[in-house]
């Protein structure tokens, strides 16, 4: 599903983000990242988004090869990418429907289609009482649950998430995570990136660990079987 | 009937979409068109709804544009108007002659039907004095005032109408009637007329002048405020982006906001020149009454509202566009 070939990132300011990291991550699998502040966790998810390109190397997402997606082409990609952020980023000016609707009114889903999908996603994340609701009038745990039901109403076949539970307390950060596995369960691919190494050990599942841009550790659970 | 042609339309449109995107399209077409459809219709309404929801920014700049789009429609109607006055003075082509002040009845018949035998006179007529007197006493309104005047000091005069419209600088006509020694004064109104084109023609220049400054006035104006919507909805821009709306889905709405921009300020401005017309179409008719004219003020044409209509909604397209471009072209990483 996400394949990295030697990939580096400079950025104009000289900062070396990334450094020579190659991995590879199959579908239907999930997958952490985790690392320091600063160690090019969110670098590796703004190439995979192609919100930034690398400088050197070849990243592989969805059998596309991301030097060839041109700019015409990002929207297109981006649709098969749920994205979850750490501030969740809904637009507070619509009800929760209608910010989990986004995607699929980008995508050009029928109306009475997205009602369907929207509903069916909110009742996945737990909200679906909620759908009329502002964001603004939810707890952080709910709004963080919107954004992740925002970011599977279209069945992206990727997701990832970008320190979904940082402002979360443990409990919180818990069942989020695993909604992220029952995603993972069936099908979806999610590579999360954080740094709550608790929740990394209970969740049980392969890490990514880079440190200074450099992928310094790649280990699974279950070490035996590949 | 209408199944078949609607049938046919669509197979057409997916057969040119074949040809224009080598990949082959992912969804059926019919299913692409009403996605494009439910898209625009979203933009449209939310646009819309977005004005509604902040009534006097929408409001101010609605009256903006109005003025700034009323001012040359005003322009441009007096400008109409006086091409429309002028015109009958433009055909007009009698050569007024005076006689000098004792010729009496006799000369005036007399050189009247020496002028009615050239072959460039089509017709004499004769005024005389008491008749000019008449006529300034009805139109003038110095009735009393003519009443002190012992005796009468017009002139007879003569009004020639050439055969064929004299456009030369000096026809001979007006040379001979010069030259005449119980002529005094000939007035003809070529020169004057000259004159008259030219300031037309000055003022068309200036109409257009007006028009073209305060259209990209409403350019930048609209410009401007939807570059500040844009400003205050960068987040949500950014959001969108970023979960894979291409660059028209974020643009839309804004193009329309600008529609409705021109729309609105275009229906306010023809609104400020219909209140105009109002206004000043009293005074004016007792003008034109008092000068006996076949002429009525002529307001604003149907077509014209429209092409007004038209062209306001164009530029606030555009200048919305413009901006978008921008912010777009800005907003992306390469």
């Amino acid at each position: 599903m996400i394949r990295f070939e030697n990939v580096s990132k400079r950025y104009l300011t000289g900062l070396d983000a990334l450094a020579e990291v190659s991995f590879e991550v199959d579908a239907g699998e999930m997958v952490f990242v985790t690392g320091h502040s600063g160690a090019g966790k969110s670098t590796l998810l703004k190439l995979i988004s192609l919100t930034e390109r690398p400088s050197r190397g070849q990243i592989t997402v969805n059998h596309a090869d991301l030097a060839r997606v041109r700019r015409r082409g990002i929207p297109q990609l981006r649709r098969g990418i749920g994205m979850v952020f750490q501030d969740h980023r809904l637009l507070t000016d619509r009800s929760v429907f209608d910010n989990v609707a986004l995607p699929l009114l980008i995508a050009g889903t029928s109306r009475s289609e997205t009602a369907k999908r929207v509903r069916a996603a909110l009742d996945k994340v737990g909200l679906l009482a909620r759908e009329k609701a502002s964001p603004l009038t939810l707890s952080t745990g709910e709004q963080q649950r919107v954004g992740i039901a925002r970011a599977i109403v279209a069945k992206p076949p990727l997701i990832i998430a970008d320190e979904p539970t940082g402002n979360l307390d443990p409990q919180l950060s818990v069942e989020i995570m695993a909604l992220f596995a029952e995603f993972g369960a069936v099908g979806t691919t999610v590579l999360i990136a954080s740094h709550d190494l608790f929740l990394l050990k209970r969740m049980n599942k392969r890490v990514l660990v880079l440190d200074h841009g450099r992928l310094v550790d790649d280990f699974r659970p279950q070490a035996a079987g590949t | 009937m209408s199944r078949v042609v609607r049938n046919q339309r669509t197979s057409a449109a997916a057969v040119v979409k074949k040809g224009a995107e080598p990949r082959g399209p992912r969804t059926p077409i019919r299913a692409r068109l009403a996605a494009w459809r439910e898209q625009h219709l979203y933009s449209f309404f939310s646009s819309l709804g977005r004005l509604v929801a902040r009534p006097w920014a929408t409001v101010l700049t609605v009256l903006v544009l109005g003025f700034a789009l009323a001012l040359p429609l005003l322009f441009w109607l007096v400008f109409d108007n006086a091409r429309e006055l002028s015109g009958g003075l433009r055909e007009a082509r009698e050569v007024t002659v005076f006689l000098k002040p004792g010729a009496d009845t006799r000369t005036a018949s007399l050189l009247a039907s020496d002028l009615r035998k050239r072959s460039d006179v089509a017709d004499v007529l004769i005024r005389t004095p008491e008749q000019g007197l008449a006529e300034f006493r009805e139109l003038s309104g110095f009735g009393e005032a003519l009443d002190a005047l012992q005796t009468n000091p017009l002139p007879s005069v003569l009004v020639v109408t050439p055969r064929e419209s004299l456009d030369t600088d000096n026809p001979p006509l007006v040379g001979e009637l010069k030259a005449d020694t119980r002529v005094d004064l000939v007035q003809y109104d070529a020169a004057w007329r000259r004159k008259l084109s030219g300031i037309l023609r000055f003022s068309e220049r200036v109409v257009a002048v007006v028009a073209a400054l305060l259209a990209l006035a409403t350019l930048l104006v609209i410009g401007n405020t939807v570059r500040m919507d844009i400003q205050a909805r960068s987040t949500e821009i950014s959001v969108m982006q970023t979960i894979g709306a291409s660059n028209g889905f974020v643009r839309r709405p804004f193009l329309y906001a600008g529609l409705w921009y021109g729309l609105l300020g275009s229906a306010f401005a023809l609104l400020i020149v219909a209140a105009v017309e109002l206004a000043l179409a009293e005074p004016i008719g007792r003008l034109l009454d008092s000068y006996a004219h076949r002429f009525a003020l002529r307001g604003i044409h149907v077509a014209a509202a429209l092409v007004v209509v038209g062209a306001s909604a164009l530029l606030g397209w555009l200048g919305a566009y413009v901006v978008t471009a921008r912010h777009l072209a800005a907003g992306r990483p390469r």
